[in-house]
């Protein structure tokens, strides 16, 4: 290990284990991280009277007599459910609903914050997956749309699509899908900056679990040939022949497809032999360094692109993979170019599918998302190939590529142009930072305690 | 596809591809219940089996779908003597399987249309399917060409004393 990645690694441990002794700290003082409050004007008690009985009794009947003026006549339109069941958070396993709650009050807080999304975390204790999809479908009449979050997979395949299925709301699996948006933006400008095209690239996709078979599926409608994808899991190169296949039919018929679909040239063996001649690799994998070997990314082809997105220690420091010929490396982390991050993706993508009203996700409206934030990147280069979080803009601009293309694909319960609906996400996104930056001002929100150093 | 796939009689050459076969079967069966967990028999074992019911002809009929010289598929049938009832004589398919990339293509009604039309030179007019209760693909592919159950058989580990 290259002594500088060495100390970076200890200092990112270190680095960790200080945000978590802070969220604990501040989490024991704030005791939760969102809030409700009323955003019409109470200017006496009797106002209640129009927002509350009798005057409401009106807007309810309004409702009763046509269902979808719920998202006009109340906040359905902009309150998104972030929903789990706790039986994979982060990388803490099944630790139940209850303990969930923390990191998807965290996730509300990126969806209002990036999104000006109403975003409300609700992790449900539930026995099986069916029972998951029956909660979901009672919740759907307060809500503009559901985020799926921290499921485990094959189940989270399952629950997404049948609720996608039976739902008139946008129903999206984050893990999955947007893990697979911000990787395709990814690699559509990481194939401009070395010359390729997508559908002429041997692909290898390293780990195959929820985040990767998305992305397979993704990067396919983006034009990837099917055969020319390889899939590698920790038995190895996956092929229709291998013996494990009528498991995998079974027990993760999405992954069973893409084994029947990818690999025309029937590689075998270890993942090494997926490399040899590849020209991206995609690795959502066991954590490194030393998972992907250098000499694996030397027996890539001429101006390799190497994802190594485990964290927090990446498959292959990126400085490895460049000496070994890598022309673009990125990594799950912030500290290193190219981060690939799902909160590029889905604070955008919900503020478009609730602009437009959506009644569903797809992958064509994944798409429009992937090709918007890789043409947010003005000149992409080797050490910029997707936004910043930083860059808010990127969020109008990718839920006006949302909302448009939902509308023209009849996906929309409201329509307008491309300018339209930038305009309206840009100002609802820019007027909820302001509005919180005046209450951080005025401190309605509190200074964190102890002077809130994070160093 | 299916179309440049023919069905033949299983022949002494195809037998190792065939133990293959049998073998992904018998593991997609454990994957449905446990009570059937794969011994993995020796090779040689299962060779012999396979040779000798080649060799048996009036009593099992083996047939293989043929890509390329490759078997892909297999169907085997057992004949059965039914003294106590009418048709006297009953095929039943105890070994059916077809490899993952050529399945969706109609290949395993190839197989059972090639098999019935064996039985029908022998003027066998019975036919039925042993497969595993919770074998739900079985169950829908045999529902799905007409067969219903006809016996049930039931089972259990006895506990150790």
């Amino acid at each position: 290990m290259l002594d500088q990645e060495k100390e970076g690694k200890e200092s990112e441990t270190q680095r960790t284990d200080r945000f978590k002794k802070l969220a604990l700290r501040y989490s024991r003082h704030f005791k939760g991280k969102i809030n409700t409050i009323p955003k019409v004007p109470i200017r006496e008690l009797n106002d209640f009277s129009i927002w509350y009985t009798p005057g409401v009794a009106a807007v309810s009947l309004e409702i009763a007599r046509e269902r979808d003026l719920s998202f006009e006549l109340t906040g359905r339109w902009n309150s998104a459910a972030i929903l789990t069941d706790g039986t994979r958070v982060l990388g803490l396993g099944n630790v139940g609903p209850e303990a969930a709650m923390a990191v998807m009050e965290g996730k509300a807080l990126i969806f209002n914050y990036l999104g000006a999304v109403n975003a409300i975390p609700i992790p449900v204790r539930v026995s099986d997956r069916d029972q998951f999809i029956s909660v979901a479908q009672s919740l759907e009449p307060s809500f503009g749309g559901f985020n799926l979050e921290d499921i485990e997979s094959p189940k989270c395949f399952y629950i997404q699509e049948k609720l996608q299925q039976s739902l008139t709301i946008p129903a999206w699996h984050d893990d999955q899908l947007g893990t697979a948006c911000i990787t395709l933006a990814g690699v559509i400008n990481s194939l401009r900056v070395v010359g390729k095209k997508i559908s002429d690239s041997r692909i290898v996709l390293m780990g195959s679990g929820a985040a990767n078979i998305a992305t397979a599926r993704l990067i396919i409608a983006a034009g990837a040939k099917a055969g020319n994808i390889l899939m590698v899991d920790s038995n190895g190169v996956i092929d229709s022949e291998r013996k494990d296949l009528d498991s995998m039919m079974i027990n993760n018929p999405w992954k069973y497809e893409l084994a029947l679909s990818t690999n025309s040239e029937r590689v075998k063996g270890e993942a090494v032999n997926a490399f040899r001649g590849s020209d991206v690799v995609l690795s959502a994998s066991r954590q490194g360094p030393g998972t992907i070997k250098e000499e694996w990314v030397s027996s890539m082809n001429r101006d390799a692109i190497v994802f190594a997105l485990a964290n927090p220690v990446p498959e292959i420091w990126p400085r490895q993979a460049t000496d070994a010929g890598a022309a673009v490396v990125a990594t799950g982390r912030s500290d290193f170019p190219n981060q690939i991050n799902n909160s590029l993706v889905f604070p955008g993508v919900f503020r478009g599918a609730l602009d437009a009203r959506a009644t569903g996700v797809s992958i064509d409206i994944m798409l429009a998302a992937s090709m918007q934030i890789a043409d947010f990147v003005r000149e992409p280069g080797p050490e910029k190939i997707v936004p910043t979080m930083e860059e808010w803009e990127l969020y109008p601009s990718v839920a006006s590529a949302v909302a448009s293309r939902a509308s023209e694909l009849g996906m929309a319960r409201k329509h307008g142009s491309r300018e339209s609906f930038y305009k309206s996400a840009h100002e609802l996104i820019e007027e909820n930072r302001n509005m919180y930056r005046r209450m951080l001002e005025e401190k309605y929100i509190k200074n964190l305690p102890g002077g809130g150093e994070n160093e | 596809m299916s179309d440049e796939i023919e069905v033949r009689k299983m022949k002494d050459s195809d037998v190792g591809q065939v133990i293959d076969m049998m073998h992904r079967l018998k593991r997609l069966n454990q994957e449905f219940d446990p009570t059937f967990q794969v011994s993995d028999p020796p090779v040689e074992e299962v060779r012999e089996s396979l040779n000798e019911a080649i060799r048996q002809e009036k009593k099992h009929i083996l047939l293989v779908a043929d890509a390329g010289g490759k078997a892909v598929g297999i169907v085997k049938a057992d004949i059965h003597d039914r003294i106590y009832y009418l048709p006297r004589q009953d095929a039943r398919i105890t070994e059916f399987y077809v490899m993952p990339e050529f399945r969706r293509r109609m290949l395993g009604r190839k197989l059972i249309s090639e098999l019935y039309r064996e039985l029908k030179k022998r003027n066998i007019t019975m036919v039925s399917a042993e497969f595993p209760s919770s074998n739900l693909i079985a169950l829908g592919f045999y529902r799905g060409l007409g067969y219903r159950n006809i016996v049930s058989v039931y089972g259990r580990h006895l506990e150790e004393s």
